[in-house]
């Protein structure tokens, strides 16, 4: 029923599924296709237990965690140019994508900082590549989609060229409103790669991609009460490139050189009404070397080791100077053995290391097992520390909002520098106990357990439960440390918070007939701040009641961490017939979040302002010809559900037509 | 005679309707009663500039505890009143501030709760522009400001216990600074978290007898 795919992701190299121990999904390229999806968002947003956020792009929670803690891979290199920590996911483009890995539960063990709440990676792969296959999709609000994926194979070379262009008018569904709620946007994405088999055993691979958005602007400030509106672009670049070598000593024993390098430059240059320039820069340039190898000591066991050196800088106008890129580097090392005592038992055991030249190292240990009971029932354990490195804005933001008041915010090696001229200077009035608490940051570190049953009775069924927990420490928070004498606030990062989120998921698939299947995901999702849980058990923290009168909160008011939905249900029905038709239609569905702290405390509980549960219906019907060619057309968000101000990136319903042509590979 | 049962019927009259406020037990009898306060003005927002930004007068309301009303500017510089609204700050009749025996401390805990005010506790005074009684500031005295909303919402959980002019005391909390005395939906437009903004309604209780039992 879950067939025998190959996953890279689980183990840092291949391996079948039905021998990974840790939680793993993987979505391929026929399921994108099916589902009309043209960038990451449409895939993930509906995937069993991750969440969509809006703010700062759009950005994925994992198991109630931020963005800022899953790792987005290409091909195993990790993208970058997150701003507030949230990686614009809709910068990525689908067309040439042979799957998509996703891997839950802490993986620091194999990918160091980020991997803390999993791994997101996705593949595009230039092997089994179509000759040529070219795509037009339009939908509602002008949007435009065009790609051409092309690719040349032979006993020696595998080439693989992607273009794809965007584009879309944007929305406005915010009534009375100038301003659009989605911006109108293009962007080109190239993608090259080449792989080149210099012998039976050695080859060399090199890849580029680059994406260019440009995004027409318009954004409203309201300061001191004057709505200050500004136009202009937001231009973002990102280009991707890797070069790597592979070895194959024997059967038994492999290793591979990699380089990779990246550059994110994102700058908005928008012009206010009155005429004020409004200015915005962030590069974040990310360079690695890496070895790898693979090494199968015997038919029971299997090593991965290697290591490797990262230089990374950021540049941003919210730094001290714009011109001076602030830079660390990381040497790390790794090692993981895998053993298979028996058939039906393996066992993985992982370690790496994180060396960094600006904050405290990382040491990240994974162990995880899973056991065959009999032919229909599995059982996989997982427990591993994740972590998350200090953002360089954490470290050296050296921001002064002039208009709002004049606070400031300072990165934590900034602070204390800073706040000491300052005191010099005469300017600042009290400095907080906080301020005494400044220090070198330390990563952020998650530790994370997973238990999961696969129940597969026959080949129509398979059910996956899954327990999981994730215990975090260190989180890094804003915190005031100090006051200037005018009493605007001055902000730094500090290493203070803790957390949980815990939940179960189940996943379920079930084939009706050779042409129908069903598919359904749940997930309960428990989340809380540790340290809020305490006083509230300590009876220190209030609320008001309805006629605005505080009263003590207890337990059963508080709901958590925001922005996470309790309850989040998928279901998938899929037809899919011999003849080429295809039709599908999909339901996901989100229970209330909490959005805003309204009731005068710090915490969130069930006084304070929610976003309504939601449910948001997707189909799609198509048909693919044996001459190559296909149709399909399809509509998102059919109940035409709209929440502008929580859930700006959610259109009311679209629809969308989309024509492709594929030239079949006739060796196959 | 007739005084004395008249006297017991008050008193009788009193313990039932403050046992049908407060639903506490009915052992002791509270002196003082509650009352709530509805949209006193503090320097509301008159017009917008042609940029629309809010343009107010720029002067405090001053409120009387003892009478429960809002007393003349005119009569700033008497001890004709106990506190007084401008914008979320509040200021006492004390210190720079005015000429009466005034101070005020925020408590943190239930309005009902605090029955005696604490023999410990020490009443701040007005010291412009350094400090004030009631801390100034988001988060620091009775309010929280949301940068991202524009909203300013009392903190659950303070008392701002207040010696009035005349030096007897009194007990407050705010329940809101928006007009109608429930704060803003975050939804609300601009222009309404701009113009019905600067409106108090609170509840207080008033110890007329000198004591610092309420």
């Amino acid at each position: 029923m879950q067939g025998d795919s190959v996953v890279v992701t689980a183990n840092r190299s291949e391996r079948k599924l039905s021998n990974v121990t840790v939680p793993v999904s993987i979505i391929n390229a026929k399921q994108i296709q099916e589902m009309g999806a043209i960038r990451l968002t449409d895939v993930l947003k509906e995937q069993p237990g991750l969440t969509l956020t809006s703010g700062f792009g759009a950005g994925v929670q994992l198991q109630g965690l931020n963005p800022d803690y899953t790792i987005i891979l290409i091909n195993g290199e990790p993208l970058v140019g997150r701003t507030a920590g949230v990686l614009d996911l809709n910068r990525i483009a689908l067309g040439n994508i042979k799957k998509i890995e996703i891997v839950k539960g802490p993986s620091s063990s194999l990918y160091g900082s980020e991997a803390m709440a999993g791994v997101i990676n996705i593949i595009t792969d230039a092997v089994n590549a179509i000759p040529l296959q070219a795509s037009l999709r339009y939908g509602t609000y002008q949007t435009i989609d065009a790609g051409v994926n092309h690719s040349i194979v032979n006993k020696s070379i595998f080439y693989q060229g992607y273009y794809n262009y965007y584009s879309t008018d944007g929305f406005s569904i915010r009534p009375n409103s100038t301003s659009r709620t989605t911006t109108p946007i293009t962007r080109f994405t190239i993608n090259q790669q080449l792989k080149y088999n210099v012998s039976d055993n050695t080859n060399i691979a090199i890849s580029f991609r680059a994406t260019d958005e440009k995004v027409k602007n318009e954004i409203s400030v309201v300061n001191g009460g004057a709505t200050i509106t500004s136009f202009g672009y937001e231009h973002n670049t990102d280009q991707n490139f890797n070069v790597s070598l592979n070895h194959r000593f024997s059967n038994k024993l492999k290793t591979s050189f990699r380089g990779y390098r990246t550059e994110y430059n994102g700058r908005q240059d928008l012009l206010t009404v009155s005429g004020l320039p409004y200015y915005d820069l962030l590069n974040h340039l990310f360079q690695r070397v890496e070895n790898q190898t693979d090494w199968n000591i015997n038919k029971q066991t299997n090593l991965i080791f290697g290591g490797g050196t990262v230089l990374e800088g950021v540049k941003s106008n919210r730094y001290d100077s714009e011109q001076v890129r602030k830079t660390n580097s990381t040497g790390y090392g790794f090692a993981q053995l895998e053993m298979n005592p028996s058939k039906k038992l393996i066992v993985v055991g992982g370690i790496r290391f994180d060396k960094n030249e600006t904050f405290a190292s990382a040491f990240s240990p994974k162990i995880s097992a899973s056991y065959k009971l009999n032919d229909y029932n599995k059982l996989k354990f997982s427990i591993g520390q994740g972590f998350k490195a200090p953002d360089f804005r954490q470290i050296y933001l050296d921001f002064t909002n002039a208009a709002a008041g004049g606070y400031s915010v300072f990165g934590s090696a900034q602070a204390q520098k800073v706040i000491a001229q300052l005191m010099t200077a005469g300017q600042v009035g009290t400095l907080y106990d906080t301020y005494y608490q400044l220090n070198d940051l330390k990563p952020e570190y998650s530790n994370g357990m997973h238990l999961t049953w696969d129940y597969e009775p026959n080949n129509k069924t398979f059910v996956s439960f899954q327990l999981f927990r994730n215990d975090i420490n260190n989180l890094i928070q804003v915190q005031q440390v100090a006051a200037y004498v005018t009493g605007a606030q001055v902000f730094s990062y500090l290493n203070v918070g803790r957390a949980f989120t815990q939940g179960v998921e189940i996943e379920s698939k079930y084939k009706l007939t050779q042409n129908i299947m069903f598919s359904g995901g749940y997930q309960f999702l428990l989340t809380g701040d540790k340290d809020q849980i305490e006083q509230i058990k300590a009876g220190k923290v209030y609320t008001k009641d309805a006629n605005g009168y505080s009263r003590l909160l207890t337990m059963n008011d508080y709901v958590g961490l925001p922005n996470n939905s309790k309850h989040r249900v998928q279901f998938k029905c899929n037809y899919n017939s011999q003849s080429g038709l295809f039709a599908n239609i999909r339901f996901i569905y989100r229970s209330r979040w909490a959005v805003n702290n309204t009731n005068g405390n710090e915490v969130f509980d069930n006084g304070d302002e929610f976003a309504k549960g939601y449910l948001s219906v997707n189909s799609a019907i198509g048909k693919e010809y044996k001459n190559g060619f296909s149709i399909q057309l399809g509509s998102d968000n059919m109940g035409n559900y709209i929440d502008a101000v929580n859930l700006p990136n959610l259109p009311g319903r679209t629809y969308y037509a989309i024509i492709k042509y594929q030239l079949i590979n006739k060796n196959k | 005679m007739k005084k004395s049962i008249q006297n017991l019927a008050m008193c009788l009259i009193c313990s039932v309707s403050m046992w049908a406020c407060t639903k506490s037990s009915t052992t002791t009898v509270m002196p003082v009663t509650a009352v709530r306060v509805n949209d006193i003005p503090a320097d509301t927002v008159v017009r917008l500039s042609p940029q629309g930004a809010p343009i107010t007068n720029g002067k405090y309301t001053f409120y009387s505890i003892e009478k429960n009303a809002i007393v003349p500017n005119t009569d700033s510089a008497t001890t004709k009143w106990d506190i007084a609204f401008m914008s979320t700050r509040i200021i006492t009749n004390s210190g720079t501030s005015g000429i009466g025996q005034g101070g005020a401390f925020v408590y943190v805990g239930l309005f009902d709760a605090l029955t005696t005010i604490p023999a410990d506790s020490v009443f701040r005074t007005d010291n412009a522009p350094a400090s004030f009684a009631i801390p100034m500031g988001s988060g620091k005295g009775w309010y929280n400001y949301d940068g991202l909303t524009n909203l300013v919402t009392p903190l659950a959980g303070r008392v701002l216990v207040i010696r009035t002019a005349s030096g007897k005391y009194a007990k407050i909390e705010i329940i809101s600074y928006y007009k109608g005395g429930v704060t803003l939906p975050v939804t609300a437009s601009d222009m309404d978290k701009l113009t019905k903004q600067r409106y108090y309604t609170f509840r207080v209780a008033y110890q007329p007898n000198g004591t610092k039992k309420f």
